[in-house]
């Protein structure tokens, strides 16, 4: 055990604490508590909780490490990921807040008045937030492999007991205030870091101002080596593919099950665009600093790991050749490490960059605990999410409407925990890098809930018929591209698997509006419903007449 | 409950869906578009930044924060000016439990 174990091993013990701390404090006591947090969380702390619950793995872990490997290519995760911001808050959330229910498949059901597109919605929901979570547990094995000094696989492990544990237990209402904690963790851990290389690197205390002299540096290097440019556009892929990737996460983001969830935990219309607002703000803080990260990081790789002898590396190298996520090979046998022979994978970049850049083992220990509050809070959210879609939509709608309080809680405790081994058991051997496997989960929203959820609340004449074939044909669509484009080798305009989400919200979106308008309007009750979304709460739709309720 | 003027529910509905057309429209050209012309766009630099490489990293999320908030701050005024009270909650229109 050396100190930097037990530094960050005392900073993750003291983080969780105060995480369950919170959790016991606000404990579920009712339904509404468990799935919507009793409704009564104000605008900035449920920003803080979205930004929690949305920052996943994929955003701490992943992303800085994204931007590195591919330059230019990999800022469409940066631009797409908030630009879905745009898309939830302006086309979605105040709406589907104003609808008042629990969970996106029960809106979808409610709305469409049918039974099967809230049983194939509560089924896209499990399959969305699965493969999303088997993302969250292949990155909290990530840190807790490179803690414990042990493979990836070991820590993906111990991951799912920590995650199972504590996400069965709170339910949204301690979920919320956890999550509030979570985001002050994980944004000041991946502050921190950012702005002390950007001192060392640049003596200015800014990086989103100063990064921009380590790009023209990079530029000249890149040069200098002969290898592709950092900032050169679609080099690693084509604009295609850089334009499919950026939809696909945007509609992926309006139409996650997990985050919409978030704007029902809020009073009103009002509320929820407020939310919405802060949300991206405090995302912005993360979303502005991974593009300086990754310049900073791929700097100090160039200029100090390259181009010194493979017998005086670094101490931390060794830490992470055992995790299995690094490789240093002197492929050409000349005794000295070139740039083109490191091999670092994606998802270590920012954990191993303190250490690179030798911060010292409290900023690394404090890494280690925002990158754990990343992957569990993302996680506790999408738990809740599945959790809500077996309990709620599939046990007490469709099978057992009699159902107690206390059995329907039960329910989706279950179902949490035996969701959570199961993602951990895929994410052992996890099937990509994590921002890739996040990636598919946006592919299958977009293909699904986003056209769903838009055509439900801007389309009156969207009836039950079109959305169930809509979501069938958007998820086979989306499904067999990723499955194609990844073992097949098909692309069209060379839009590879990540962007599957273009083809599938198309597919969706025209099936649905060709569906609808072949068969029987919805009721007038039901159009009546989707033109009261236009107002605000206290103002009624009812027979062609709007109506102004008073306090 | 008062019935409403229905010309004037639609002129809010009309003017609220307004604003959001035009917002998503900055925030296609802040991002869509400059990606379309990234190649042309490289020539001119912000911040010693290459302008496309700039608006990826930073100018499109900051074009978002700030369109989410004129969106906040501008829908409490419509609201205001149609006379629905920002402060009221509905008890009717909880959720079926």
């Amino acid at each position: 055990m050396d100190g930097q174990f037990t530094v960050s091993l005392i900073l993750i013990v003291a983080t969780f604490s105060l995480y369950i701390g919170i959790a016991i404090f606000n404990r579920a006591r009712a339904t509404s508590d468990f799935y919507v947090a009793g409704r009564g969380v104000p605008p900035v702390f449920n920003g803080m909780a979205i930004g929690a619950d949305w920052m996943s793995a994929a955003s701490f872990i992943g992303m800085a490490g994204t931007v590195m490997a591919l330059g230019y290519d990999g800022l469409a995760y940066i631009m797409g990921w908030t630009g879905g911001y745009l898309l939830l808050t302006f086309l979605l959330a105040p709406q589907l807040r104003k609808y008042g229910r629990y969970t996106v498949p029960e809106f979808i059901g409610d709305r469409y008045r049918s039974n099967t597109a809230r049983l194939i919605a509560a089924i896209a929901t499990i399959i969305i937030s699965f493969t999303y979570s088997v993302g969250q547990l292949s990155g909290s094995g990530v840190v807790i492999g490179r803690l414990l000094e042990v493979n990836t696989a070991t820590g993906t492990m111990i991951g799912v007991v920590l995650i199972a544990f504590y996400s069965a237990m709170g339910g949204m209402k301690g979920i919320t205030w956890t999550q509030v904690a979570q985001y002050l963790v994980l944004i000041i851990a991946y502050l921190i870091p950012v702005i002390f290389m950007s001192l060392q690197l640049t003596q200015n205390p800014a990086p989103w101002l100063s990064y921009g002299q380590i790009i023209q540096e990079l530029q000249v290097l890149d040069q200098q080596l002969g290898i592709t440019e950092y900032v050169v556009p679609f080099t690693e892929a084509t604009k295609w593919q850089f334009l499919a990737l950026m939809f696909t996460l945007m509609a992926g983001t309006a139409g996650l099950p997990h985050v919409i969830v978030r704007f029902y935990t809020v009073a009103t219309m009002k509320a929820a665009r407020w939310s919405g607002a802060w949300a991206l703000l405090f995302i912005g803080l993360l979303y502005l600093s991974a593009p300086a990260y990754a310049a900073f990081s791929r700097f100090i790789l160039m200029t100090e790991v390259a181009g010194s002898s493979l017998t005086s590396l670094p101490a931390w190298t060794q830490a992470w050749i055992d995790t299995g996520e690094l490789s240093l090979a002197d492929s050409n046998g000349d005794g000295v490490l070139q740039w083109t022979e490191i091999m670092i994978s994606n998802d270590i970049v920012v954990m191993a960059t303190p250490e690179i850049a030798n911060l010292g083992v409290f900023i690394i220990g404090l890494m280690a605990a925002g990158a754990m509050a990343a992957a569990l809070s993302t996680a506790g959210g999408l738990m809740i999410a599945i959790s809500a879609a077996l309990s709620h939509d599939i046990y007490f709608r469709s099978i057992n409407p009699n159902a107690s309080e206390k059995k329907r809680l039960a329910v989706g405790r279950w179902s949490i925990v035996l969701a959570t081994v199961f993602a951990g058991l895929i994410a052992l051997n996890p099937p990509g890098a994590i921002t890739q496997i996040v990636a598919w989960a946006f592919a299958l929203a977009s293909g699904s809930f986003f056209p769903a959820l838009f055509l439900g609340v801007w389309w009156k004449r969207a009836n039950g018929p079109g959305v169930i074939a809509g979501m069938l044909v958007g998820l086979t669509v989306t499904l067999s591209y990723i499955f194609a484009a990844k073992y097949g080798g098909f692309t069209i305009l060379g839009i590879i698997d990540t962007g599957a989400g273009v083809f599938g919200a198309t597919a969706a979106i025209l099936t649905n509006i060709i569906v609808s308008l072949s068969t029987a309007p919805p009721t007038q009750e039901a159009q009546d419903e989707v033109t009261d979304l236009r107002y605000p709460e206290q103002v009624q739709y009812k027979n062609g007449e709007v109506w102004l309720k008073e306090e | 409950m008062r019935k409403m003027d229905p010309a004037k529910a639609e002129a809010y509905f009309k003017y609220r869906t307004t604003m959001i057309v035009i917002y998503l429209t900055v925030g296609f050209l802040a991002s869509y578009l400059v990606v379309f012309f990234a190649r042309g766009l490289s020539s001119i630099t912000v911040m010693g930044i290459p302008f496309h490489y700039y608006m990826g990293s930073q100018g499109a999320v900051v074009t978002f924060i700030i369109l989410l908030f004129i969106n906040a701050i501008i829908s409490d005024k419509i609201d205001k000016k149609f006379g629905f009270d920002p402060k009221f909650v509905d008890s009717t229109n909880q959720t079926v439990d």
